[in-house]
């Protein structure tokens, strides 16, 4: 007995694969320069990623928590953010515009009143309390101590290092008296903590970047395999041949004018 | 034209190759360099090690195929160690564009690892709100989620017995690419519901993540594609995370290479042009 629903599966993957492939190698063509494969891809990106957000808020929004629950259920009280909802679509109509505004401040009223006192409490209260934390700390019956120990975080010569960083970034954002003087020097301290920030960013978004790249490198190698029917290779010669052809035919550019 | 200038103005394609080039051969070739283990990623695996047996793990898995490199191999090395450890696991997302990935993605690890859906573990699928979706579960999570993923009213479901909301959750982990992520998790969930919470991320936004760790905000973070290599290792199931590391380093040090050159260029011609 043959086993279609296994058959369409393995067929998915390998189209899948061949998908992938040809995406990755029109979106790397970029690098080389702009080219239609680059633009059908990205187009084909967002018009995907587009749909696909479409059809699930329908089916979850629309299909699963609005009209199964109203219809099979009898959850009439739906009915009143669905109200809400549809008034932000008089946006459309100029002459009942003005009833969007309903639906806005009921939006903005809401979500201020959820946001701002968790966030004050999340980021500004917990981060004060953090920053200000003892320099010192009770170690049992000896009394008070100080630790030296730079890798452990909550070291009193971390905390030092925190409070100075914290005092002297607010310092130089300070721009009511001129950085000139003591004050220079304080303004300074500020700005290398800021550019050590910047520069512990940056490293990290190099990796990011450099993790997506290993992504799809490692997938071009696995769907080099034959049991893929080799998309790396074979679309890898569609992708240069493409480029040397649009190469050619590009005219070439008028001099530019002295 | 100096040397100092011609390397200044070198095509830009050069210096793709030369980082393809990084990043393909040590994929080919690998290493197998050291991977050393954070404590921010140590304190994820030991609470999860600590964790007594059918507790209950929330996994949100707030990202989408843009990210896919660094945070699937994150969530696959958790999912393996909390199957593991016979936690149910209740997974979820926020974001409507990863709900596809994040449910071929239960269903790959829990059939390599022999689990059940709707017994060891359950995927919500996406609710609309944002944020608001972890107030909502915070007050009902029955209301959050009436139905599953494949549409199975989640009452009922054996894997959720006993559970009616976040503060019947015993550990949750948020892999975020961006918002809403761990930093909603916390402000609207842990810091309200007070559950423990460890966080995942992309290298992108894991130094805005620090301060909540040392704070103690979050007890644990597992940063982009190393992180989830020292998770890989920890719990002794090499992946794509681990096989990756090798190019990671390689391209880390080229691009320093190409940092340090640029910079002995640039002074040299300053130089050149002062002695001029």
């Amino acid at each position: 007995m043959p086993q279609p629903v296994s058959v369409i599966d393995m067929d998915a993957t390998i189209l899948g694969a061949w998908m992938a492939t040809g995406l990755t190698l029109f979106i790397f063509s970029f690098l080389y320069q702009d080219n239609p494969l680059f633009k059908l891809a990205e187009h084909l990106y967002v018009g995907v990623s587009v749909g696909y957000t479409i059809v699930k808020a329908y089916d979850t929004v629309i299909v699963h928590l609005i009209v199964k629950p109203i219809v099979e259920e009898g959850q009439i009280a739906l009915l009143i953010p669905v109200a809400i909802g549809l008034l932000m679509l008089t946006r459309y109509v100029p002459r009942a515009a003005w009833m969007s505004r309903y639906a806005f401040a009921f939006i903005v009223g809401l979500g201020s009143g959820l946001a701002i006192p968790r966030t004050i409490s999340s980021f500004i209260l917990k981060q004060v309390e953090d920053t200000i934390r003892p320099l010192l700390a009770h170690a049992g019956g000896d009394g008070l101590t100080f630790s030296l120990n730079l890798l452990n975080p909550s070291s009193g010569l971390n905390a030092v290092i925190i409070l100075i960083g914290v005092s002297t970034v607010l310092f130089y954002f300070f721009f009511s008296i001129e950085h000139s003087g003591p004050g220079k020097i304080v303004a300074r301290t500020g700005i290398v903590f800021l550019m050590i920030a910047f520069g512990a960013a940056f490293g990290y978004t190099v990796m990011a970047r450099m993790s997506l790249l290993i992504g799809r490198l490692t997938d071009l190698i696995e769907f080099s395999d034959v049991s893929y029917g080799r998309p790396t290779w074979w679309l890898l010669v569609v992708t240069i041949g493409v480029l040397v052809l649009l190469a050619r035919r590009v005219p070439n550019r008028p001099p530019d004018l002295p | 034209m100096t040397f100092s200038e011609r390397m200044l103005k070198i095509d830009r394609r050069i210096i793709f190759v030369v980082i393809g080039l990084c990043t393909l051969l040590p994929l080919l070739n690998p290493v197998g360099l050291p991977i050393k283990i954070s404590p921010e990623v140590r304190n994820v695996y030991d609470y999860i090690e600590s964790l007594p047996e059918r507790s209950v793990f929330l996994l949100s898995i707030d990202f989408d195929p843009a990210s896919k490199p660094e945070l699937h191999p994150q969530a696959i090395a958790l999912l393996r160690h909390a199957f593991r450890k016979n936690l149910r696991v209740v997974a979820m997302t926020l974001w409507v564009s990863g709900t596809g990935m994040a449910d071929q993605l239960l269903k790959q690890v829990s059939s390599e690892m022999g689990r059940e859906r709707g017994r060891d573990y359950v995927f919500l699928g996406w609710s609309p709100g944002g944020s608001a979706v972890i107030i909502n579960m915070g007050q009902d999570l029955y209301t959050a989620f009436p139905s599953d993923y494949e549409g199975k009213p989640t009452r009922g479901i054996p894997v959720l017995e006993g559970v009616h909301s976040l503060k019947d959750v015993t550990y949750a982990i948020s892999l975020g690419a961006g918002n809403p992520g761990v930093e909603a998790w916390y402000v609207y969930g842990k810091d309200k519901y007070k559950f423990e919470l460890g966080g995942g991320c992309t290298g992108v936004i894991a130094p805005g993540l620090y301060p909540l760790l040392r704070s103690g905000q979050i007890n644990g973070l597992i940063g982009g594609l190393r992180g989830a290599a020292e998770y890989e290792s920890l719990i002794g199931q090499k992946g794509r995370a681990v096989a990756g590391m090798d190019a990671q380093s390689a391209t880390h040090l080229a691009i320093i290479v190409l940092v340090v050159m640029c910079n002995l260029f640039y002074f040299s011609l300053r130089q050149q042009k002062g002695r001029g």
